[in-house]
């Protein structure tokens, strides 16, 4: 017998309200009415408040807060279970900014690999299938025995720098060795040159010296990366191409945590302006910070979500940005 | 202890300390910490490798940051080659979501024992955990301890007069926990049931059906008398007990609006959806938000005239209940005196306070399973007594690791005396 049609549900985690709404307009769907919150022991509960039986549920929940990131883990951990057990057909968790990323890998003695716990969880509370958004290592996505939707946000970024930066004196730099194939590829598919800043790091989170590969003299300079955390790198970095010789710089990064002080640090910076994707909330950040852009994925989130359900191709999205 | 390592996670570090010095053992060194973004960091400081590890982490106020401190932990040690992973959880989080109350709720605490497994945990831990049918979701071996000998030894060393008082359940759902205290301390016990959905025609109609039977009783058999007596009703609104000339309120208090279109998060709850869903599920949970602003009745089942009642229950997290207990045993059925007592004191919010504040409970006892702050034990000390637990979980770690049973300490305290 072959399965009945079924209809998307999409669920808004508390995370990111704001990229819910766009997503569920691009979609022409509402949201499904479903409420996540804390009893006063600040336990979390969740309450589907329609029927999922049978249905393509998508949950929209990014890594975000410097407060609240592990609630919202939970939070999305316990919807994902809520749909599960309410007979769902297929649970996808859309998660923009993965969280936990950047612990991928067993760097020192005895430290947890918390990207594949991370994995682990998801899975384990039910997750049928996952889509995100420029993993940190592409290879988390080995981390899923279920199908994981590796997303890019670089068609956006392209798009964007098309539109606003002339292709004759541009150059394309990546601060730091790890993300010197993802500015390649951008500087491939510009044509323009690219250059490398070679970091010595000591500590998470801090930066100590910096070596420029590469000609960056009168250029306007695009450091790209996948994420600005503290944006100590990005700051040091503009430092550094104008010392060099460069005409100016500016930073894309695919998502802006910009957790502490990041944003009093960009105020100080030299860089031009930062323009990040809206894969976290940005709000606040964008009235602390008359430097900050913001690009709108929520169209590549939305098609993902269509053609996932209509069982259509999503590598076109790799590529393209849906109209 | 060789090739043991005892980690004490950020939740509930005097407990630890307790246990380790117990066992006479230094915790493991390890750094817990969160990076700037937020997530959360875990750096063991010595090989774990082919040791037991035991990770003590319990409930807390920050409690999701501290499940995942407990995941990373878990998964730390079974990347740096552990032999076996205990995890002990003194109170064990989202127990009271331990089944499916409403339409489509996720039964957390299963899911958090998938977690736990799933993680690396080759065994747990836990205390008077609030269903024991939890030890079900684990497919792991789990051993649940129990407070109740702690506190029946409490009562005994505390209480004037404990051999005549009375163990009183504040539901129908805690009665087999007060039935085992009762027994093992050898005296009477009473039920409290709260109604929710009678309202004051029926306490009218009942209180009429009372007043017949009396008359009747007067020139009529004895032995029905005997059994009503037993049973003292009372009213309670807004949460406190009131005479039965207090006003009705009318309909419109009980918080039940019909904006289901709404994605508001408390109106999602009171929806049509979720709030006809709450009478369905057992009354043995007191989470309900509309629950308070409800007239309820109240009822006594047992009698405590006299006595010393004792209040029993695992969790002591919201007042009301309590309160509301203490108040018809103390105003309408005559207790003597009214302890709360209970494993795990959660007090969330204001709580403590309350509980505090109320005229009619003269102690709380807990044990220190969560972690409740000094300062706050030294604000409220006038009525809060906590108990110390960590000899039962430093005893039983030292058994589980020398593989010896742990089977005594369910019943007595024999063992660690």
């Amino acid at each position: 017998m072959p399965a009945t049609p079924n209809s998307i549900k999409l669920i808004g985690g508390n995370s990111h309200p704001e990229l819910c709404e766009k997503v569920s307009k691009k979609l022409g769907l509402s949201l499904a009415k479903v409420g996540a919150f804390q009893y006063t022991n600040k336990e979390t509960a969740v309450a589907v408040g329609e029927s999922v039986r049978d249905e393509d549920v998508y949950i929209i929940q990014t890594g975000c807060g410097e407060q609240d990131i592990n609630d919202f883990v939970m939070e999305l951990l316990i919807i994902i279970n809520a749909c599960k057990i309410a007979s769902a057909r297929r649970i996808t968790a859309v998660v923009p900014n993965f969280p936990y990323a950047r612990q991928d890998k067993k760097d020192k003695s005895r430290a947890p690999i918390t990207a594949k716990l991370m994995a682990n969880l998801l899975q384990t509370a039910g997750c049928n299938h996952v889509i995100t958004m420029d993993l940190h290592a592409s290879q988390i996505q080995g981390f899923f025995r279920v199908p994981v939707d590796n997303l890019y946000a670089e068609p956006s970024v392209l798009r964007y720098i098309t539109n606003n930066f002339d292709k004759k004196d541009l150059i394309i730099v990546s601060p730091d060795a790890g993300g010197a194939k993802r500015v390649a590829s951008i500087a491939d598919k510009l044509d323009v040159q690219f250059a490398l800043i070679h970091k010595e790091r000591q500590k998470a989170n801090e930066v100590s010296r910096m070596v420029l590969v590469g000609d960056v003299s009168d250029k306007v300079c695009i450091l790209i990366d996948d994420m600005a955390d503290t944006c100590g790198t990005l700051c040091k970095a503009a430092d550094i191409l104008l010392d060099n010789g460069a005409q100016k710089v500016v930073a894309m990064v695919t998502h802006g945590i910009m957790s502490s002080n990041a944003t009093e640090k960009l105020n100080n910076s030299k860089l031009d302006r930062i323009v990040c994707t809206n894969s976290l909330p940005l709000n606040d950040k964008l009235a602390q910070c008359p430097k900050l852009e913001v690009i709108d994925i929520a169209p590549t989130l939305a098609e993902a979500i269509r053609r996932l359900h209509n069982g259509e191709s999503v590598s076109y999205l790799f590529n393209n940005i849906p109209e | 202890m060789r090739k043991c390592k005892i980690f004490v996670g950020s939740s509930h570090p005097e407990l630890g300390r307790l246990v380790c010095e117990r066992l006479g053992v230094e915790p493991a060194p390890c750094t817990l910490k969160k990076f700037s973004n937020g997530e959360t960091s875990v750096q063991i400081g010595v090989s774990i490798r082919d040791e037991d590890v035991y990770i003590i982490q319990s409930g807390s106020p920050e409690i999701n940051d501290h499940i995942m401190e407990l995941l990373i932990l878990i998964s730390a040690c079974r990347g740096g080659s552990a032999n076996k992973i205990t995890a002990v959880i003194p109170q064990f989080p989202y127990s009271k979501q331990s089944k499916m109350k409403k339409h489509r709720g996720a039964i957390t605490a299963r899911m958090l024992a998938n977690l736990l497994v799933m993680a690396g945990a080759d065994h747990v831990v836990s205390m008077d955990l609030h269903a024991s049918q939890m030890q079900g979701f684990f497919t792991k071996p789990v051993d649940n301890l129990f407070g109740a000998p702690t506190l029946a030894r409490w009562i005994r060393h505390n209480i004037p007069d404990w051999e005549s008082a009375v163990v009183v359940s504040k539901n129908p759902g805690g009665t087999k926990r007060v039935t085992a205290l009762a027994d093992s301390l050898k005296i009477n016990f009473a039920m409290i049931h709260t109604d929710r959905r009678r309202t004051q025609d029926g306490y009218a109609r009942r209180k009429a059906l009372k007043n017949s039977f009396r008359k009747n009783d007067d020139d009529d058999d004895e032995e029905e008398d005997n059994i009503v007596s037993e049973i003292q009703t009372a009213r309670i609104v807004q949460g406190h007990v009131v005479n039965d000339d207090y006003p009705v309120s009318n309909g419109t208090s009980n918080g039940i609006k019909d904006n289901s279109d709404s994605l508001d998060k408390t109106s999602i709850l009171d929806s049509d959806v979720l709030g006809g869903s709450y009478d369905a599920a057992n009354s043995d949970d007191e989470d309900e938000p509309t629950s308070i602003n409800q007239e309820k009745l109240i009822t006594l089942v047992g009698d405590v005239k006299d006595k010393v009642a004792i209040i029993l229950d695992d969790m002591i997290d919201k007042p009301s209940s309590f309160i509301a207990a203490a108040e018809h045993l103390r105003l309408n059925c005559g207790a003597k005196a009214v302890y709360v007592v209970g494993t795990h004191g959660v007090f969330s919010d204001l709580c403590l306070e309350e509980l505090t504040n109320s005229k009619c409970i003269d102690k709380i006892v807990v044990t220190n399973t969560y972690p409740i702050g000094r300062e706050r034990m030294e604000k409220y000390k006038s009525k809060l007594t906590v108990i110390d637990v960590s000899p039962i979980f430093a005893e039983c770690i030292r058994r589980d690791h020398f593989g010896e049973s742990i089977s005594v300490l369910f019943d007595s305290l024999a063992a660690i005396e």
